[in-house]
Formats: structure tokens, sequence, C-alpha cells
């Protein structure tokens, strides 16, 4: 059947993925071990003596754990949120527009900060936001006393949730863009006719149109929902905002890499991965249920 | 879809990355550690061969190691930090091959990379490592027992060094064996640096007490000494710490140990209150005064507003925009930028402020650098080698090679400090004994302080009259560019650091405990936090007492007891 000797491409295109999933994330996850062990670099990973779930009760013990595991999901879960509906409205407004230069010169320059690494958007917004930065100049010349943001616990999260959707609902409005140009145009010639206003079409086609994309894309971000982004937070924070901008990565980091504690940091690894687990198989099926979305 | 899956499954073990990578080098060094024993057993048969220190290898010996490298360092012409006049030397004359197995740039960048290294058991010949690298090595049973190697290799000059500082080498000997060489620290204390040229211009004098700084810091605010956003007094920047600790001691450039020690508290070391008994310094009662001090003294905009957020704290002292920091006397090494953009700037220490009773105090250092030799290394008499040449070797021929330059640890492999225990008092009273003329440059003893030797030779074209005057108009910095720094940093940091009376306070503690290696890195937040929060004033100074209550409670308690076992 054509049907099948057209599928073996995609077979053999498939070989370098699957190879880079085994040797890079399937081969070192016997790691896991790592959390019930007393892990001792010198004499290797299987000869470290067992200490079963020592880790893992020594982690529930800890006021700590419950602290970055809700600072994690609260950041992710923003940027979540934010990253789903900022990209939409600002598709949606650019796509009112009908100069097509100004529209892909917009395009572009807002997807730039996309390819930028945190280190440098980190120092960036550190320099922003600084005690005498632009925005305390502007805050300053209102007549308001300058704002430390960076050390105000209440302002880190939305700094870091800000900075993030900043950087990237330039390069996630693609898929919105892609979508609305899979818009019949014969839908909005046809409500032209029967005289819709700009805002009915809006409403009416426009919307209901990406909104199966828009709950696919959200199903599927639910997979992130621990992943608060270490690179970001690690260049931003510091102690005084330990309560609300520590997260499950930057723990870890400065448990296992800094005070050697490697056993307790994968213990705190694994739980992560587990409930990042059970999210992405719930996404799955959501997305299956909604959108009608699969994978197998 | 994909994407989700795979950052997730990627980040599903981060922990597991590292167990791999340790999984494989264990393979490695299972077949590596083969020749290794029969290298080993080459030199068993000779009955008791006397070897010269000095001696060229037979057969070039390869080493390879980890290095630190300051990407701002330039080198001549297409010298590299792999090779370059030193390392070149050490091959043609010692057929030492330096290889480096990776580079990083110096400070975090290279703690972090010596920690992988460490995790991942994947490990150089030799490394330059701090104290709690150190110990879990040895904890982790990767590194080699020196013993044997430096008994036969060391040369008496070296031996000589490590027995004028008593008990250097048994802080690095674990259950009789040697597994590292220290650095013999040049003691440090916290100095406060100050820009005379600013004092001299409002008419202030030098501090003593804190009432004095903070006047002075006050003074150069108002007087918008650097300008309209002068800051008055700058320490920690982000990732650093508020002050020196019993992990990591030296750590008094660019924090605020001074302010607490000028109240008597020592946070983060261990020491003993009234009683005799142990106490973590930084649950006392001075602490919190300090700590309230601190917090009048940042809503007074005295201390830099953006103190443990800020970027870069050397960016502020070398822009001009601050008079007053806190660092060791060889923070003048540090102070060319500063000089640069503005070359009236004229940073001078003082050993202050003093607290109450008039004693200028501090922790005492216990240790900094050491070179340590994996178990895995062919040949780790190289190593002993290397760093007996680099301070004894340099004959006629190095001197002809490098033209008079002095080498860094950018050019020398594996650099440590080594000297008597008393390198930088002779070294400051040498230069100063030369210009007065009370004695000459031939007298300084060479032997034993080569180094101070060889500043003597350089300080006359340097340092010009008033003799004891250390202001930087009375240096001349184009004469001899290649020793001005060592020159300034001696004399002017050197000196005021070698004539202070310190009060040292020792750490009971100066490696984790049992208890410390599970807690410690929760108790640890919870201290920065909260101190960082009470200064900045965003939690009252009430929340020093919780502070203290959770940190007994969540295993503070448990390690007291342990620190105070250890004595």
């Amino acid at each position: 059947m054509i049907h099948r000797s057209f599928a073996k491409h995609f077979y053999i295109m498939l070989i370098p993925g699957l190879l880079w999933l085994i040797f890079f994330n399937l081969y070192p996850m016997y790691g896991v071990i790592t959390a019930f062990k007393e892990f001792n670099p010198g004499v290797g990973l299987w000869k470290s003596p067992w200490v079963g779930l020592e880790n893992f009760k020594y982690m529930f013990e800890l006021d700590d754990s419950k602290i970055i595991f809700r600072n994690t999901v609260v950041i992710a879960f923003a940027k979540m949120i934010g990253n789903l509906i900022v990209p939409l409205v600002f598709a949606l407004m650019l796509n009112e527009v009908k100069n097509r230069l100004f529209t892909r010169t917009v395009q572009t320059v807002v997807y730039l900060p996309h390819f930028l690494s945190w280190v440098i958007v980190g120092g960036m917004m550190l320099d922003i936001f600084s005690y005498s930065g632009p925005v305390n100049q502007v805050l300053e010349s209102l007549g308001v006393e300058p704002v430390l943001f960076f050390a105000n616990e209440n302002a880190f999260p939305a700094l870091v949730v800000g900075s993030d959707i900043w950087k990237e609902f330039g390069f996630n409005a693609i898929i919105y863009f892609a979508a609305l140009t899979s818009i019949n145009p014969e839908m909005y010639e046809a409500a032209a006719i029967d005289g819709a206003s700009q805002w009915k079409r809006l409403t009416k086609i426009t919307i209901p149109s990406i909104l199966p994309v828009a709950a696919l894309l959200a199903t599927l971000s639910l997979g992130n929902i621990l992943n608060a982004g270490f690179d970001q937070i690690f260049t931003m924070y510091n102690p005084s905002v330990y309560s609300t901008g520590d997260i499950v990565d930057t723990w870890v980091y400065r448990a296992g890499l800094i005070d050697f504690q490697y056993g307790l940091a994968s213990a705190v690894g694994l739980l992560k991965s587990v409930v990042g687990l059970v999210l992405i198989t719930i996404s799955y099926v959501l997305a299956y249920r909604f959108a009608n979305y699969r994978i197998f | 879809m994909k994407k989700g899956i795979f950052t997730t499954l990627a980040v599903l073990l981060v922990s597991a990355s590292l167990a791999a990578c340790s999984g494989n080098n264990n393979a490695n060094s299972g077949a590596s550690s083969e020749p290794s024993g029969n290298a080993g057993s080459n030199h068993t048969p000779a009955v008791e061969e006397v070897v010269d220190p000095f001696a060229k290898f037979d057969e070039p010996v390869e080493l390879s190691i980890g290095r630190g490298i300051d990407p701002n360092y330039k080198y001549d012409g297409t010298d590299t930090a792999e090779d370059n006049v030193y390392t070149r030397w050490l091959k043609d004359k010692y057929n030492i091959v330096v290889k480096h197995a990776w580079e990083a740039a110096t400070g975090n960048d290279y703690q972090q990379k010596v920690s992988l290294a460490i995790s991942s058991n994947d490990l150089p010949d030799a490394l330059v490592v701090n104290e709690t690298q150190l110990r879990q090595m040895v904890k982790a049973g990767q590194l080699a027992d020196l013993s044997e190697v430096y008994e036969k290799y060391a040369s008496p000059e070296l031996k000589a060094v490590y027995d004028s500082n008593p008990g250097l080498l048994d802080s690095v000997t674990f259950d009789g064996k040697l597994y590292a060489l220290p650095e013999t620290t040049l003691p440090s204390a916290p100095l406060t640096w100050i820009r005379k040229d600013w004092l001299d211009k409002l008419g202030l004098q030098p501090p003593k007490s804190l009432e004095d700084l903070k006047n002075i810091a006050q003074a150069f605010i108002d007087n918008k000494m650097g300008g309209d956003a002068t800051v008055g007094i700058v320490g920690t920047q982000q990732g650093g710490s508020l002050s020196a600790n019993f992990l990591n001691s030296t750590d008094h450039w660019y924090n605020f140990s001074p302010l607490f020690f000028a109240n008597d508290a020592y946070p983060g070391i261990w020491v003993k209150d009234k009683d005799g008994n142990a106490v973590y310094g930084s649950i006392t009662e001075e602490t919190k005064n300090a700590l309230s001090m601190m917090r009048d003294w940042y809503a007074n905009g005295i201390l830099d507003k953006e103190l443990g957020i800020r970027k870069s704290t050397a960016e502020v002292v070398a822009s001009g925009q601050t008079g007053i920091f806190f660092g060791p006397w060889w923070s003048a090494y540090n102070l060319a930028d500063s000089m640069a953009n503005d070359p009236n700037a004229n940073w001078r220490p003082y050993a202050a402020p003093l607290n109450a009773a008039g004693q200028f105090n501090s922790n005492q250092a216990t240790g900094s650098s050491y070179i340590v030799v994996s178990k895995n290394a062919e040949h780790p008499e190289a190593v002993i080698k290397m760093t007996t040449l680099h301070k004894w070797g340099k004959d006629e021929e190095y001197k002809t090679l490098t033209a008079g330059k002095e080498m860094t640890s950018q050019e020398v492999p594996l650099f440590l400090i080594l000297g008597a225990g008393d390198q930088l008092e002779y070294a400051v009273n040498a230069l100063r004994d030369v210009l007065t003329g009370k004695i000459k440059v031939e007298d300084v003893d060479q032997i034993n302080y080569g180094w101070a030797y060889e500043m003597a030779t350089h300080v006359q074209a340097i340092k010009k009259e008033p003799f004891d005057n250390y202001d930087i108009q009375y240096f001349d910095q184009q004469s001899d560019p290649g020793f001005f720094t060592h020159i300034y940093a001696h004399l002017n940091g050197g000196s005021t650091f070698v004539d202070a009376d310190i009060n040292w306070v020792r750490s009971i503690a100066t490696a984790q405990t049992k208890t410390m290696e599970s807690r410690w890195t929760n108790l640890k937040k919870l201290e920065d936090e909260t101190f960082l929060k009470i200064i900045m004033g965003s939690e009252d100074l009430s929340a020093f007492d919780e502070f203290v209550a959770k940190w007994k409670d969540q295993g503070g308690d448990t390690i007291t007891k342990e620190v105070s076992e250890l004595e």
C-alpha cells in the first residue's frame, strides 16, 4: 500500500530523535536511585550505601519543601496563564492591522528577546528595576519613593512572570498567527456581505476558529507546571526573596552542587518529576478529550 | 506536546545525569589504574634512592589539570594559559607537560566546575580546590595519599615553609594520610577602605569607632562626593554572603564582616559564650545588635540600598560612586580600575571600626586553597615538584625567558601562595627598611623570603618620598608597571594590616559535622534570608528571635552539640 511505504520514511527520520532520547533521557534514568542512597562520588553510584526512604523522610520534615513546591507551582502556573493569554491577545490585535510591512516588522521585533539567554535578560532586568534604574527614575519624577523591586517578596514573582512573558510572548504568538492565517477568508467575506461589524467578525469568526488551538496549547503546557525556570530565577533572585522566589530547581542546585547533599537533592528532584509525569498524563488525556490531539 | 514531554523527561532526573557520568568514569578509572600501578612499582626496587627535587624527569611527564582563568587577563603575544613562557620552561627544563582537562573563569564558574567534577568523579590529575571541596573529596576517597611523594620529592625549602606554619599539614592529614598541599594562608582581616582624597577634601579624620564610620559615610553622601547617586558603604553583591563564615573563612572582600566584628559579633562561625560553651555566632545577642545597627544604617541610606541584589560591587567601586568598602589588605590589587577612572582615587585601608572597648576584631581564617591530586593520577610526584619549582626553581635561564616579568596565577599552573608563616610581615617590613635605608637590598633574606627580596629590588624605583606616606601620589606608577601593583598592595594594604593590633577569634569548628551535612542547606537559607530581610527592613528585628528558635529546632541544637564535642 502506498500508505505504508510512505510511512517508512518517517520511521527512519525518527531514528536520530529516538537515539537522542535513549542516550540523554532514558539511559541516565537509572540515576534516580541516588535518591535512595547516600551517594559517594568516589565509590560510584552502585557501591554507595542504600538509605531507603531516609532522604524522602527528611524532605517532608523540612519547611522548605512546602515553600519551594508552592513557589514553583505559583510561578509556573502564572507563567502558563500569561503565556497563553498575552500572545493570544497580541496575535488578535496584530491580525487586525492591515499593513503587511508593519505587522511583519512588529512580529520580528517582538520575538527577538526569545533568542537572548536569561543571563543577559536577567542582568537587564536587574538594571532596569534597580534603585536608580529607569523604572525608579520615572516613579521618582512622579513623586513616588523609589522601590527596591528585587528585594520585595511580593514583587519578585510578578517580575519573574512578567519578564518571562515579555521575553516569550512574541515567539509564542507564532502559533496563533499560523492558526489565524488558516481561517477560511470566505467566512469573513460572507460575514461582511451580511453586514457583520469588525467586532462581530472578531468575536464570531476569529476567536471561535482559534479557540481549539488555544485549548490545545493550554492543556499541553500543563506538563510544564513544575518548570518555573531555573536559569531565569537563578540570575535574578537573592536571599531576601527566598520565601516567594526559591523554586525546586534552585533549591536542588544549592543542596546538591553547593552543599553536596546529593541524596536529598535527588529526592526533591525525583518528587518533582513524579508530579510532572502525573500532570503530563492528565494533560494528554485532556488534550485528547478537548482538542482531539493524540500522539499514539 | 513533544516539547513538553522532552523537557519534563530532561528535568525528570537532574540527578540522573550526574550519576550517569560517575558510572562511566568508574569504568574508565578501573582501566587506567592498571598502568599507574605498574608505574608505581618501577621505583620501589631502587634502594632508598635520593631524589633531587630540582632534577629533570627522564621522560616527559604529562599532567592534566583543571584551570581557573581570568577572562580579562592579557597574555604576551600568542601565549595562553596552557602554553606560555612558564609552561614551556617547565616542559623544556623539567619535562613536565601540563595539559588542561578543562578551563573555567576564576571565581564562581571555576568553583562550580570543580564541584561538578567531584560529583561526577571525572577528575583531572590535579586541581586547586577550596576547603569544602577538599573535605568532600577526602570523604569520597578520590584523592591520592601524598605522604610518600611529599617526603621524597619536596625540596628542603618547601618542607621548611610548611614547618614554619605549624599545624598546616596536620589540617590536611586525615587518618595519617596527607591529602593536599595547603596554601600558606596569608592572614587576612577585613579592613575599611576609604577614599582618603575625599576625607581630605571634607577635612575629616579617618574613622575609629562605628559612629565615626557612619558619619564619614553620611558626609560623603551629603557632599555628593561620588555624584548624585553616591553610595555610602558598599558590600555584598548578588550571590555573595554578608560576612565570612567557617566554611569560607577568608571571604572578607566586599561584604560586611567588620560591622559585625565591631559589635563583637561573629556570625557564621562557632565561638565560645561567656560560660565557655560552644555557640553559633549567628544566633548570639551581639549579632542581633549588629543587625539592628545595620538596619538603621540601611534605613538612613548609609549602607548600599541594593546590598545583596547588586550585580557587581566592583563596578560601583571602579566608577567612583562610593568612597567606602571593606576588604582584606590585598584589596589594593583590585583597585586598578578605580584609579584608571580617577587618577586621584587615593584608597587607604584602616584597621577600623573598633568595638566599644577599642579593640579591632576579626575572625581567624582557617584555610583557602589546596592543591589536591586525584588517586588515579600517574605522577603525583610531578605536582610536588611543580610546587617546589614555582617557588624555588627560578634560575638565570628562567629570568632571561620571562624577561623579569613576574609570573602570576594566570601563567603558573597550580598556583599556590607559599611562604613562611610570617611572609607578609617580613615582606612589608623589609620593603620599609630598604626604603629608609635601614637595611640594604642584599640584606633581605633571599632564600627564605624570595618574594620579599624580589620586591625589594624594585621598591626604590616605585615608592617616592615621603617613604612612610602611602598615598597614591607618592608612588610612581609608570616606572615599573610590572611591580607597581605588588609594591602598592604591600605598602598601602599590607603595612596597615601588619601594624594593626588584631583580636583574632577562631572558629571552634572548621568543617561540617555529621548533622550539618544534611541540615546545613536549610539552616543557611534560613539565616541568609532572615538577616538580609532584617537589614533591608522587610522584617522586624523580632524576626531574629524567631530565627534563633527555628534554627535551634531544625537541627541547630544537635549541630552545636556535635561542635562542642569537637573540642
